[in-house]
């Protein structure tokens, strides 16, 4: 496989030809906030958390293709902003009560908003009418907590090869949905599902656990999301 | 259902930017007291009126049974640990953990005694003590914890760390302070190190020594300012609390026991499922809060209260030495167990603050807290009851789940809500005592926040609503037309925290 | 000089906010040294006669009382901050947002089964304020100027804030101590 390199913020990466920009990034050790993407699953381009300017153009880094010489801008005082008013939308968009949410302390809506800083959003809440589908003796899906970023549409398509997972309505009545209209309990879902464990915020989530891990040990408590792929710096490529 | 018109035609949001633009002067007012008076001027009634409210009841329905520990505890702040267990016990009857492993019993003690500790520390120290050290007619620029730092540090210090030390057990167990998760259904989600072991034990033996200070404090001051003691409200009435099956104060679980005025019984021994044959909640329209009584001596003669002094008093012993012997010298003191004095709620609060960190104590030297086996399963039930003393008094939770695991009922009778008529009870009292003419002076303001502080009232807690409560006192004539009146914010004063 | 002068305010909240800033421990010490206490659920005064420094706001907006109680704390005050998630999003009391009022007060006085309640009473005085038909967070009705999330906020994340704001630097909150739970 060929290598090439190219430039982030003025560094430069090394990485194989084939890679996205996200993913050379992140070999090299250099964090792009992202939601939709997971690195079991195809890119999406969905949430836009990820973009960055890709020789002066906004680009998401998730479905970029990696290429030579490319000049990419990653942390700016203008993609923070603009990262930051995503985030602002989906906490106002949906009904996220973290204090109650036994995502709380793994969820990397919660996590990147905290590695943004953001004490408060800066539009006022909508407080939607959502409902929860509880059907399932072993499942439950939350949907004031859904952020419409697919992971769970993709891992159920394309990792369980089940299709329990779809959206339906346009627009902001754009909704996930089951392949039943009775609800998860008439589907084939499992909670050993990968679409479970990929979801990033409290939608999907397993009955009878309930808030297992003591706050101070979560995932999140102590380490800021993406911490992981800052510390590998070196591991590949960066100069 | 004519008189339910007004509270339904609540404001809509156009009529809220209309607040925005043209606030109406009424500022401040979430706890107000009237008081009516009969053409001849003497006082012809008087209320406390609670006026915030919440929901939970509704709000919680839909909710996953796992959640509700945490979502419920969000009642109030001050003891929040008391919903968490009470919510979490009641689930682990749900979810079919009818026997708890030790360590997840005891993990919970001693969350639960860490609470009692740092509630009751918070309540005397913080809120009661400037009016026993200053006196009631003191300034109030004094009147206030700003004013023990300044002039009695000890005191400050004591209580400072009293609450410190009973915070840092909640968080040691829950992972927070304030709001944490530690209990589950079926058990609890940490157990202890022998690292957070030692630590908490270094400090036992100096809370316990904080407290039995705080008793010297209040015994002495109940000697010396018996008039003032009476002045707040004495009168008797029926008590209700749980105790273990031998009689002795058990905060955490037990058989419900009501006591009478003269101090008969009227049922013991009373497993908490059969809470509904037993207490009902009167609605009455000029307050948020309901009115519990016991229901084999109705509505008008049934009303009871609840927390540290019925408990201290409705037992038969206190299974800690220190807080035992305390408990005798009370009740020696005030001349039998029926005593009504509303100001030995206090003293009853600083036996059980000994209590608490005595057991405190024995359970941090237990090697079951440190063992691995936090969680258990059962045969799934559609029904939860269960009851805990909070530090304000007899708390129950009560929640019916579906097939899919939500909740489709929920009832809470909170401890405050018991001691409702007891406090409007006071309230009277004290207002018959020192209303002198038409107006309300600085002396009957004060006594009258006194004795109902002294209920250390979680007004949070109460109607599920957020009580803040700043106390407005209103005087009325017979017509209904208001001759005097006067704001004072009532968490302040009432319960003045710096 | 004077001291600056410290006002809070308890609006549709659980009181576990105010208890977290009581949680800084000693240092209440400190604190009480270098700030005056104005206004407050912490001490007596009943108005404004001066001008606060910092406005510390818990809770949300429940009651039309609420409000006012809002906009007098937001004239008296040059810096407001919303402490907590009530004051922030609402929080808990803010649940019943998608469910109608009257069907939380018919459960809490009709339905619960320990009511008593043979003549359908419900509590209508004039002397209760009226509830609002949503819960709103402060922002919807006033100008906020900084906010300090958690549930409740960490007593550290409260005593950083203070001190940066005394010392006129600007509020950042340490990663481990910025929370939304």
């Amino acid at each position: 496989m060929k290598e090439i390199s190219f430039i982030i913020d003025g560094q430069k990466v090394r990485a194989q030809e084939g890679q996205t920009v996200l993913n050379a990034a992140d070999d090299a050790g250099i964090f792009i906030p992202r939601l939709c993407n997971h690195p079991d699953l195809e890119p999406f381009g969905a949430c836009r958390m990820c973009t960055v300017l890709i020789n002066g153009k906004p680009q998401t880094a998730c479905t970029h293709p990696a290429s030579d010489g490319l000049e990419i801008q990653n942390d700016t005082p203008q993609l923070f902003n603009i990262r930051k008013s995503i985030l602002d939308m989906l906490f106002i968009e949906g009904n996220h009560y973290c204090m109650f949410c036994e995502k709380s302390g793994f969820c990397e809506l919660q996590a990147l908003a905290y590695r943004f800083g953001i004490t408060r959003p800066k539009f006022p809440y909508q407080y939607p009418r959502r409902t929860m589908d509880a059907t399932h003796p072993d499942i439950f899906i939350d949907h004031d907590r859904c952020i419409l970023c697919a992971r769970c549409v993709r891992a159920s398509r394309d990792v369980d090869h089940k299709h329990v997972f779809g959206f339906v309505g346009r627009g902001t009545a754009k909704k996930l949905a089951v392949s039943s209209a009775k609800g998860a309990r008439d589907t084939n879902v499992s909670p050993d599902d990968k679409a479970l464990s990929v979801c990033p915020v409290g939608t999907l989530m397993r009955k009878h656990v309930g808030y297992s891990v003591p706050i101070g040990k979560r995932l999140f408590d102590l380490m800021p999301i993406g911490s992981d792929i800052e510390e590998h710096v070196g591991k590949q490529g960066k100069e | 259902m004519t008189n339910t018109t007004k509270i339904q035609e609540t404001k809509t949001d156009t009529d809220m930017r209309r607040i925005v633009i043209d606030p109406v002067t009424r500022v401040e007012g979430h706890g107000k007291v009237t008081i009516l008076l009969d053409n001849e001027g003497a006082v012809k009634q008087a209320r406390l009126h609670i006026v915030e409210f919440r929901g939970f009841e509704r709000f919680i329905q839909g909710r996953l049974l796992w959640e509700v520990p945490v979502i419920v505890q969000r009642l109030c702040g001050i003891c929040p640990v008391s919903h968490h267990l009470g919510a979490a016990k009641a689930m682990d009857m749900i979810v079919g953990a009818d026997e708890l492993t030790p360590t997840a019993e005891k993990m919970r003690r001693l969350m639960h005694y860490g609470q009692i500790v740092q509630s009751h520390a918070t309540h005397f120290f913080y809120l009661a003590s400037p009016d026993l050290l200053f006196g009631f007619d003191a300034p109030m620029q004094k009147r206030n914890a700003g004013g023990v730092v300044m002039e009695h540090p000890d005191m400050a210090h004591r209580g400072v760390r009293l609450r410190k030390y009973g915070q840092k057990i909640i968080e040691t167990t829950a992972g927070k302070r304030i709001h944490g998760t530690g209990a589950i259904p079926g058990g609890i989600n940490k157990n202890l190190t022998p690292v957070e072991r030692d630590r908490l034990l270094a400090d036992a033996d100096q809370a316990i020594k904080d407290a039995c200070d705080a008793l010297e404090f209040i015994k002495k001051y109940m000697e010396k300012h018996q008039d003032d003691a009476e002045a707040l409200g004495a009168f008797t009435s029926n008590r209700l609390c749980i105790l273990d099956s031998d009689g002795a104060m058990d905060l955490y679980d037990g058989t419900l026991r009501a006591v009478d005025r003269q101090d008969k019984i009227i049922f013991e021994n009373e497993p908490v499922v059969n809470y509904l044959q037993h207490v009902a909640e009167e609605v009455r329209n000029w307050t948020y809060m309901k009115f519990p009584f016991i229901r084999q001596l109705g509505p008008k003669e049934g009303w009871y209260s609840v927390g540290s002094l019925p408990r201290v008093t409705a037992c038969d012993y206190i299974d800690t030495p220190l807080a035992e012997k305390a408990r005798r010298e009370m009740i020696e003191a005030l001349g039998g167990k029926a005593s009504g004095l509303t100001m030995a709620y206090h003293w009853a609060r600083i036996i059980e603050i000994i209590h608490g960190a005595e057991k405190i104590k024995l359970l941090l030297q237990d090697p079951d807290l440190l063992r691995n086996e936090l969680v258990v399963k059962g045969k799934r039930k559609d029904e939860g009851i269960s009851v805990i003393e909070a530090p304000r008094g007899t708390l129950f939770h009560h929640y019916r789940v579906d097939r899919n695991d939500q909740v489709s009922m929920a009832n809470i009778i909170v401890s405050t809500t018991q001691n409702n008529e007891p406090m409007n009870r006071a309230v009277e009292y004290v207002a018959r005592r020192y209303l002198q003419g038409t107006e309300i002076t600085e002396s009957m303001l004060n006594h009258i926040e006194a004795a109902i502080r002294a209920y250390d009232p979680c007004l949070s807690c109460a109607t599920h609503a957020v009580g803040h409560m700043p106390l407005s006192v209103s005087l009325c004539n017979e017509q209904g037309d208001i001759i005097d009146r006067k704001n004072r914010a009532y968490f302040n004063s009432q319960q003045c925290i710096i | 000089m004077a001291k600056p002068k410290l006002s809070t305010v308890f609006l549709g909240g659980c009181f576990g906010c105010h208890m977290s800033l009581l949680d800084i421990d000693e240092r209440i010490i400190e604190l009480v040294d270098i700030v005056e206490i104005y206004k407050s659920p912490l001490v007596d005064r009943k108005v404004f006669e001066e001008r606060s420094d910092i406005g510390l706001i818990e809770g949300g907006c429940v009651t039309e009382e609420n409000v006012e109680v809002l906009l007098a704390l937001r004239d008296h005050c040059d810096f407001l901050i919303s402490v907590g998630e009530c004051a922030i999003m609402g929080d808990i009391p803010s649940l019943r947002n998608t469910i109608p009022l009257r069907e939380c007060i018919e459960e809490a006085y009709l339905n619960t089964v320990s009511t008593w309640n043979p003549t359908h009473n419900i509590p209508n005085d004039p002397e209760l304020p009226l509830l609002l038909n949503r819960v709103h967070p402060c922002h919807d009705i006033v100008k906020i100027d900084a906010a300090i999330p958690g549930c409740p906020p960490r007593s550290d994340a409260l005593w950083e804030a203070l001190q940066a704001l005394l010392h006129n630097k600007p509020v950042q909150l340490p990663y481990e101590i910025l929370k939304y739970d």
